[in-house]
Formats: C-alpha cells, structure tokens, sequence
C-alpha cells in the first residue's frame, strides 16, 4: 500500500483518484503493471505536475483518471459523482468538465477537418445554443490562444505549425467550458521558443477560464514552471509528493535528486560528471521489484527495501531537524516514500 | 571501460585543423522555390575538441552535419569547401567519400528506434563497419565487437550480439549506433541530437559515455542539439544556429559568460530553469522562425528580435568580433551588457 497520507480532505477536491491501479494484459497469462496504486487529488484551479521517465504510468494514471481507459481497480471521484461508476449516459454527460491536451499536436488533429469545425466539435456534440452563438464562442477561444479567427477558421491543420497546432488543441479543450484539463506533454514536441509561448498561454487559460490542470512531463524544470504540486513517478508508483519548490529545493526520495542531477544546466560554469548518475535498466513492468520499486537501482537500497513497500509519509516525520523539533501546524507539502530517504 | 585500440587509422595531416568548413552552402530545389537550409557556413575543428552545433528545428543543424559527411540526397546542392584532415571533400567521388566513412567520419542518428536495421541481429549490424573499412575477419570483428559493447557500457555484449533491435531498450540502442559509430574509431564524431529520443537519466549516461570514449581516442566531435543544458557544459566551443546559418560563434565558457548575439540571449531566456520559482512568466520568442524559401535581405532573427532596427531588414549582418577575436556573432546592434551570470567566466 503506498498511503493515503498526502491526499487533503475529500470535501476540498475536485478531483480525486484513490488506490488507482491499471493493468493491460499481453498474452500468456502475463499482465504489465502499469500503474499500481497511485493516489492524488486536486483542489479546484491548482496544477498537479505529473513527472517521471518513460514508462512510470504518468500518461497512464492521467488517461484513467479520465476513464479512457477506466482503472482496472481503484476509483476515481470528480465532484460528487464516483467516475469509476458512471458507465454509458451517465459517464458521456460528465466527459465535457474534463477535457484533455496531447502531445503531438499535429497527429492529434484531423487532418481532413477545418480548424472551426475541429474547435467546434465539442459544442456540436452537446447543440449548445445556437448555430450563431457556437461559431461566436469558435471566435472566442480562438482569439483566446492567439489565433486570428478569420484567417484561421477555414484552414487545415497541415498549415499550421506545430506550437500553433498545440494553440489550436487548447481552444478545442476550453470551448466546452471544462473544469479540469488533463495536459499529456503538451509542450515535448515544441522547440524551446515556442515552448515558453505555450506555456504561457496555458497560464493564461487556467486564469481566464479558472482551470485545474493536470500536467504531466517528463521534463522537471517545465513542470516546476506550472505546477502548485508535483508527483514523481517511477514504475508505475509514486515516489514522492510535494510542493515544487520544497520537493526541488530538497530532494528526498533517492530517485528524485538522480533525476534533479541529471538535467543539463544551460551554464558553462556547471560541470556535469561531478555526481554520479543513475546506472542499470528500467526493471519489467511485467515483473516489477517487490518492495520499493527503485531498489534495484537505488545507491541506498538495504535488505528492508526488497521486503517492505515504502508508504507516502511526511517528510517532516521521517525527517526532523536535528535539535528534534517538530514545527507543529507549520508542515510543509511534502511526502515522500522511501525507507532511507536523504535528508 | 577500454576501447579496443585503433588498428586502421587514416594518416593524420600535421598542420591545419582537423576539420575545415568555408562558406558552406547547401541548398534543395522544391516546387516553392529554392531553399537554403545552409547558407554560408564557416567553422573549424582541431582534433580531440567538441564543438557543440545549437539550433531550434529547421536551422539547418542536421543538414549541415550530413554536409559535412557528404550524406545528402541526391537533389542537394553543395558548394564551398569542406577540408577533412586536409583533403577536399566537397566535390570527391562516392568512392573517395565512402573510404573516408568509418576511420575518418562517423555519425551517431538522432532516433535510435529507426536507425538500427530491425531485422539484422546487432552484431551483424556492429562488425559491418570493419570488415568493410578495416578489412578484419569474421572471427576477428566478432571479437572486437564484443569489446566494443563492453566498452559502451552493454552488459552481456554476447548475448546482446544475437539480439534483434527491438530486444533492447532505447538507452541500449542509442549505445549500439554508438559501438558502430566508434567501430572504425573515426578521427571525428558527428552526433547528431544523440539524446533527444531519450529520457533525462538516460541522457546523462550517453553524454557521460560519448565524452569518455572521446577523452580516451583524442577523437573530435560534434555534437548537435537543440537544448543548450546539454552543451554548455560538455563542448569547448559552441555555434548557435538560426535559419541556416551561424549566428554566434564562441568557446563555450565566453558564450555563456557573455552572450552577444540577440537570438542566443532570448534561446536562453526562454528555457525554464529550476533555480527559477514556480509561475515565473518566460520570456517567449514571439512568431516563429522564417522560411528558407527565398528568405528576404536583413537578419532572419530581425522579425523576432526586440532590438531590430531599420538596418537589420535591409543588410544581413555577417560574422564579427569586436574584442575577442574568438567570439564572432551576426548582429548590427548585438548585446552589450555583460551577463550578470560572471561565474560563467571564472570558477
């Protein structure tokens, strides 16, 4: 069990996700473990930041919070209503509050479709209002994103660029007015220019249109930018909670500071090969570790790791100061789990 | 972590650079127009330096490093001179260039998932290389092979031999285009974006192994990337890019110590940074970058650049110094301000 501890009331979320599990199966009786008990939540206009490597279900756990697909075990509640058992009608007329961006913002456009009836899409579906008052919205959100409606309307995707394609995805997700967005690396396939424009733009979004995002990259300096909360993932778990600048400023899970230390600083003066960095190979999903999930590649790793699975805990109790004073009512937004975690 | 050792190596000329590059152009022909993905490109490389080549897509980075090797298709167009341990190499035959593959030049591909040959075992794929150039043994390859997965850092390189691509992770991949790439133990490395495809842990490994391998053979490299971070500190000089073209030309520390060129200030303004705090607004570049398509008079960065001025949209800015003759840039008006970042200098 990873805990619950990190999670806030359930009365002050919007969004929240408990003991999500997700399991796709490959043949010969063997199951690929790809999100194992993950827990989160979202307070309504926050930005959860979603990071990790390649592998570590951070996609997953946003698609199923989504239900696409559903969790094959925990449940998902998005104000009031217990998303994991909503099925058919029911399901379909929560969808337009929850909205999703993707990564490849060129391949996640219908090439053969104009850019209206792409944004409009959504307001189609639901007929809302009329004729007249949709294409007024279309102009709306469009101008929204920095797009001239006029020119833009009645263009394919082809001739767009791909920061202009992403521009074009976030108009087609705020016209439906929804509550949370789920970002899937929308800014990976940008080059770094057209990078700050998006996610300044998406700033901008979550103001205008009151937003809770959860935003999920792999890149940590991106995600600090966003987010009010981070999660860092690693083979399919949760590896440590908190807010971006406590979680940043003092790593404390083993896997966190390797992944820290890894990124190139943009400054010469920073040579990089002072510290040593991650050695060996993801583990299988198929098979993952017992007990804590990094064990095998972790420069902590002790006999306990392999026995006994790391629980979400504060750092503040697993961590003291040194003259043992706890700062009651002061904690910081910071969990981590892990059995040795670096101080 | 040994590399087997050197057993062809082409005669090294004594005095010049290594690697010699003059008004290099490269264009193609397409229904629009002409296009310039190279127009004018100048630098040199001594041997066993790295110079790291920066630029977003469409600067002309990876065409310029396929110029370089003489990997274009057919419709390209190149002119200028491109001297390689000090012979011509622009205007050589396929044979004359094949034969410099391998001993002289040797490219490590972005995407390892596509590069790799998937229907060919990798240690087919890793002794073609010598016993093409080097003429070895099938026995003798084999055995230099083995050596050479050990030496990137592949754990059970025999079993790995007999593995098909699709076998190994994209880390290992880019870690057998690697073992081909030093199979003939080339005088120069082109890399380019070697880590791009690859996640964060994975690319401090690679660095880590491309800069160890060349320590170790006194190889010159040069590494292509759009992510500054990975240059900065890894390469001992740097030319950034934009729209064909090198902007700014510096060693490395007095780059980031003193950017001068308008483009490479903003590049770097508009990276977040996880010294900044949380919600920081970044600083964008406006629009995007221009055609290359009969691309108009003046700077190509004039349209983004907070500081155009009337003379940047009618002359374009040729490479220039002033001060230090080692840091050239392509600006009427460039930036004059030390950086605040002076630790950039010293340490």
């Amino acid at each position: 069990m990873t805990g619950l501890q990190h999670l806030r009331p359930a009365s002050d979320t919007l969004l929240r996700a408990e003991h999500l599990e997700v399991e796709f199966s490959v043949g010969r009786g063997q199951v690929v473990h790809a999100v194992s008990d993950v827990s989160l939540d979202l307070v309504r206009g926050e930005t959860l930041g979603l990071v990790g490597e390649s592998g570590c279900g951070k996609s997953t756990t946003g698609r199923a919070l989504m239900q696409l697909p559903a969790p094959t075990r925990g449940r998902v509640m998005f104000d009031g209503h217990e998303l994991t058992e909503l099925t058919g009608a029911a399901l379909r007329a929560v969808r337009p509050r929850l909205q999703m961006i993707f990564q490849d913002p060129i391949s996640s456009l219908n090439p053969r479709r104009r850019i209206g009836s792409i944004v409009a899409e959504g307001l189609d579906i639901w007929k809302r209002g009329t004729a007249a008052e949709r294409n007024a919205k279309v102009d709306e959100v469009l101008d929204a994103v920095g797009l001239d409606p006029e020119t833009v309307r009645n263009r394919k995707p082809h001739q767009f660029s791909g920061g202009q394609c992403q521009r074009i995805s976030i108009a087609r997700a705020v016209i439906t007015e929804p509550e949370v967005i789920v970002c899937d690396e929308p800014v990976s396939a940008l080059d770094v220019s057209v990078q700050a424009q998006i996610l300044n733009l998406l700033e901008d979004m979550k103001a205008r249109y009151g937003l809770t995002l959860v935003f999920i990259a792999h890149d940590l300096a991106v995600v600090k930018h966003v987010s009010d909360r981070v999660m860092v993932m690693y083979l399919g778990k949760v590896c440590e909670v908190g807010s971006p600048d406590a979680l940043y400023a003092a790593p404390r899970h083993p896997y966190t500071a390797a992944l820290l230390t890894s990124i190139p600083v943009p400054d010469a003066s920073v040579r990089p090969g002072d510290h040593p960095v991650l050695t060996g190979e993801l583990p299988s999903p198929i098979k993952p570790p017992s007990g804590c999930r990094f064990r095998t590649r972790c420069p902590r790793a002790e006999e306990r790791c392999a026995l006994e699975e790391p629980e979400l805990v504060p750092v503040s109790i697993t961590h003291r100061g040194d003259d043992g004073a706890a700062d009651d009512g002061d904690q910081a937004d910071h969990y981590v789990a892990c059995h040795f975690p670096l101080s | 972590m040994t590399a087997p050792s050197a057993t062809v190596r082409p005669e090294l000329h004594a005095d010049g650079p290594l690697l010699d590059v003059a008004d290099l152009h490269t264009t193609f022909s397409t229904a629009a127009g002409t296009l310039h993905a190279v127009g004018g490109v100048s630098l040199q490389l001594a041997r066993g330096q790295t110079l790291g080549i920066v630029g977003e897509s469409g600067s002309g980075k990876t065409i310029l490093t396929r110029s370089i090797m003489g990997l274009l298709p057919a419709d390209a167009k190149v002119s200028g001179s491109v001297r390689f341990n000090g012979r011509e190499t622009v205007d050589a035959s396929e044979a004359d260039r094949r034969a410099l593959w391998g001993p002289g030049i040797a490219l490590v591909f972005q995407d390892p998932m596509t590069s790799l040959n998937p229907v060919m075992r990798v240690g087919t794929q890793v002794i073609e290389g010598m016993r093409v150039h080097l003429g070895l043994s099938r026995s003798e390859a084999r055995t230099r092979a083995v050596a050479l997965l050990r030496s990137v850092g592949i754990p059970e390189p025999q079993r790995r031999m007999r593995q098909y691509p699709h076998e190994l992770s994209g880390g290992m991949r880019q870690r057998v285009m690697i073992a081909i790439a030093l199979a003939c133990d080339p005088l120069l490395l082109l890399a380019d974006e070697p880590t791009t495809a690859l996640d964060v842990t994975v690319q401090a490994q690679i660095l880590d192994l491309l800069a160890s391998v060349q320590r170790g053979r006194s190889m010159a490299m040069i590494l292509v990337t759009h992510d500054l971070g990975v240059v900065a500190g890894r390469t001992d000089a740097v030319a950034v890019m934009y729209a064909g073209r090198i902007v700014e030309y510096a060693p490395t520390r007095t780059l980031f110590a003193n950017v001068r060129m308008p483009y490479t200030e903003a590049l770097l303004r508009s990276i977040p940074r996880l010294d900044q705090p949380s919600h920081a607004r970044l600083a964008a570049i406006p629009s995007r970058a221009p055609t290359l398509i009969e691309p108009p008079p003046g700077c190509a960065f004039a349209p983004r650049c907070p500081y155009a001025q009337e003379q940047c949209r009618t002359e374009t800015p040729v490479l220039r110094s002033d001060g230090d003759p080692d840091h050239t840039f392509a600006c009427w008006f460039p930036v004059g301000a030390v950086s605040t970042r002076t630790n950039g200098a010293s340490s």
